[in-house]
């Protein structure tokens, strides 16, 4: 079993460690590899398939996603697909291309800027949440027709904070067959990402959505990772009155805000809603597994 | 019998699959014969999935459907229990499990405690069950059964044990969640889970057998650590969290009666005592009694009276009552 003492393989005497990790959100690392790659087995064969499709966008959470499918079915099962823009970050492609070189997974570049481009002959009035939107579809587009040509599902790699504050793009980075990392926090993925592997130099930098050069995750929202998971964890886990979040520190304007972020998004962590007409609608009183006796796959 | 061989079939059934599950089931049962256990536990709803919402009527068996039969005629001097969807005459679904000995059903037991909260949805697609009670078996000691959740439920255990079973199986679908490196084994589940059945081995003087399953169902993960307890308190045997197997327990039947005569708990039990009390507290709670620990002037059935506030401890207040 596999408890932190430490953020990271810092240690005593070492004054950096690799990140910070809220003590109330370490998890058992063992425990949580244990549960993810039988998920994932689990997901694949109950699907009929046997490989798996990856966007990597050099940052964390997809490094892990990677590593994660690479342990649970063979490197050799998973295609990792990157998909820079023109304005991404050169360090991004390197870092995507350095997991991809230490997994010995087979990968595939394909640029989208012709994709986005076409779309956007007018690029500068473009806002960038619509741009940012757009290229994320076009991603999704691409690893699900990757997903055809691989015969393999696609993996998810959205984490429960982004999740949770609605920071995804609906039928973008959100669409996937399955998530493995969706109910950890972003401190709990760097935690296992340092566990499992994932390089250094991808678990220190700060955590980007890459639309546009130099912007980070925690600029654009204005607090930081430690703070928003602890902040999450007590809130939404934990189902901490206003009152007690005060107790544990939180700034109330900070828990109002983040509040009404969680609020908001509630729509992009539902199936959509079908109009009821029928005896049994789908996702309302007609519920099955997503796989059954009597599919064509499996 | 001085020492029974349990087997725990820690398997990750595959949803909605009765037959290949079935299969799975015989094999296991020979192999579990060859290794000479007397008594073989299948995990809760190991013949069909956990996770089966509208599926449970489609693979539902009734008690005298060819399937179990076939799987009573495997157990020639064995016994074995597996758990699967039962449907009873009048078309109710049941989770079921069975104690199979000498070639046919012994015992049936219906899951009495349907989780309908957190991730759990049984209530739904489920009836719960009526009956709980002990029954002999070939094996010697009364066995009792009961089914996950049922285990949360502290009159079970006792019942079961008050009812003449010395052997407590529980079979389980246990999902795991709470994964945290504050828990004793990094799983809250199993924490909790392992607290509860050395508790009831002790308090009930009883061998806890406790067999979970693996695998996956759509997002969730069971998390195995099937166990069996002596009537210490003490763990025999826990298997690994989250692998299949089966394995093997040499169990110290001859513990059962040092241990119930070294710690007569269930001897000074006051089976008349609980009659009484409970027969009060309900007739409280349906307002046929007064309730001697409700505010004065409470309405029926309720312990406060409606914008009345608290003056004193509730139930403790001296001077007149109604």
């Amino acid at each position: 079993m596999t408890v932190p003492t430490t953020a990271g393989p810092g240690g005593a005497g070492k004054p950096a460690a690799l990140f910070e990790l809220p003590p109330e959100l370490a998890i058992d690392t063992d425990v949580a590899r244990q549960v993810i790659g039988p998920f994932i087995r689990g997901q694949l064969r109950q699907a009929g398939f046997e490989r798996a499709v990856v966007g990597l966008s050099g940052g964390i959470d997809s490094a892990l996603v990677a590593y994660l499918v690479a342990e649970a079915i063979g490197a050799e099962r998973l295609l990792c697909v990157l998909m820079p823009y023109r304005t991404s970050s050169p360090d991004s492609r390197a870092d995507a291309e350095e997991v991809v070189r230490r997994l010995g997974a087979t990968s595939e570049v394909v640029d989208i800027s012709p994709m986005v481009d076409a779309f956007f002959p007018d690029g500068l009035e473009a806002s960038p949440l619509r741009r940012g939107n757009f290229m994320a579809r076009q991603r999704m587009a691409v690893l699900y027709d990757r997903s055809v040509t691989w015969a393999g599902l696609v993996v998810g790699t959205g984490n429960k904070t982004e999740t949770l504050i609605g920071y995804t793009t609906l039928f973008g980075d959100s669409a996937c067959a399955f998530n493995p990392i969706g109910d950890l926090y972003k401190s709990q993925v760097r935690q296992l990402a340092a566990a499992i592997g994932v390089p250094e130099a991808i678990i220190r930098k700060a955590p980007s959505a890459d639309l546009w050069p130099g912007q980070t995750d925690e600029d654009e929202a204005g607090f930081t990772y430690p703070v928003l998971d602890r902040l999450l964890f007590w809130r939404v886990d934990k189902r901490r009155s206003d009152e007690e979040m005060a107790g544990l520190g939180f700034d109330p304007a900070l828990v109002a805000r983040v509040d009404r972020m969680i609020a908001t998004s509630e729509f992009k962590r539902q199936v959509p809603p079908i109009a009821k007409l029928g005896p049994r609608t789908a996702g309302v009183d007609y519920l099955y597994p997503r796989r059954r006796p009597g599919s064509s796959r499996g | 019998m001085q020492t029974l061989t349990i087997a725990l079939a820690q398997i990750a059934p595959r949803l909605g699959q009765l037959d290949e599950n079935l299969a799975r089931h015989h094999a296991l049962i020979e192999e579990a014969r060859g290794r000479g256990a007397g008594l073989v536990v299948f995990p809760e709803l190991g013949l069909t999935g956990y996770l089966l919402q509208d599926l449970a009527a489609e693979v539902a068996m009734r008690l005298d459907d060819p399937r179990l039969a076939g799987l009573a005629a495997a157990t020639a001097d064995l016994s074995v229990i597996v758990s699967f969807v039962e449907e009873s005459a009048d078309h109710r679904l049941f989770i079921a499990a069975a104690l199979l000995e000498d070639g046919r059903i012994r015992h049936v037991h219906r899951k009495l405690f349907l989780p309908t909260y957190g991730l759990f949805d049984e209530r739904r697609f489920f009836a719960a069950g009526d009956l709980l009670r002990a029954t002999p078996s070939r094996l010697g000691p009364g066995i009792g059964i009961a089914i996950c959740e049922d285990f949360w439920h502290l009159t079970v255990p006792q019942l079961l044990a008050l009812d003449g079973a010395q052997i407590l199986v529980n079979v389980s679908s246990s999902p795991g969640r709470d994964l945290a490196s504050t828990n004793e084994v990094g799983l809250g589940t199993a924490t909790s889970w392992r607290t509860l059945m050395r508790t009831y081995a002790q308090l009930t003087t009883s061998v806890v057998v406790f067999c979970n399953r693996v695998g996956v169902d759509e997002s969730i993960s069971f998390w195995g650590g099937s166990e069996v307890i002596a009537p210490s308190g003490q763990p025999l045997f826990t298997a690994p969290m989250f692998e299949e197997g089966l394995f093997t327990v040499e169990v110290p039947i001859a513990d059962l009666r040092r241990e119930r005569l070294a710690l007569p708990l269930l001897r000074d039990e006051r089976p008349e005592l609980q009659v009484r009390e409970l027969s009060r507290i309900v007739a409280e709670r349906a307002g046929l009694a007064r309730d001697t620990t409700a505010d004065d002037f409470a309405e029926p059935g309720l312990d406060v009276a409606p914008g009345d506030p608290v003056r004193a401890p509730i139930g403790f207040q001296p001077g007149a009552r109604r």
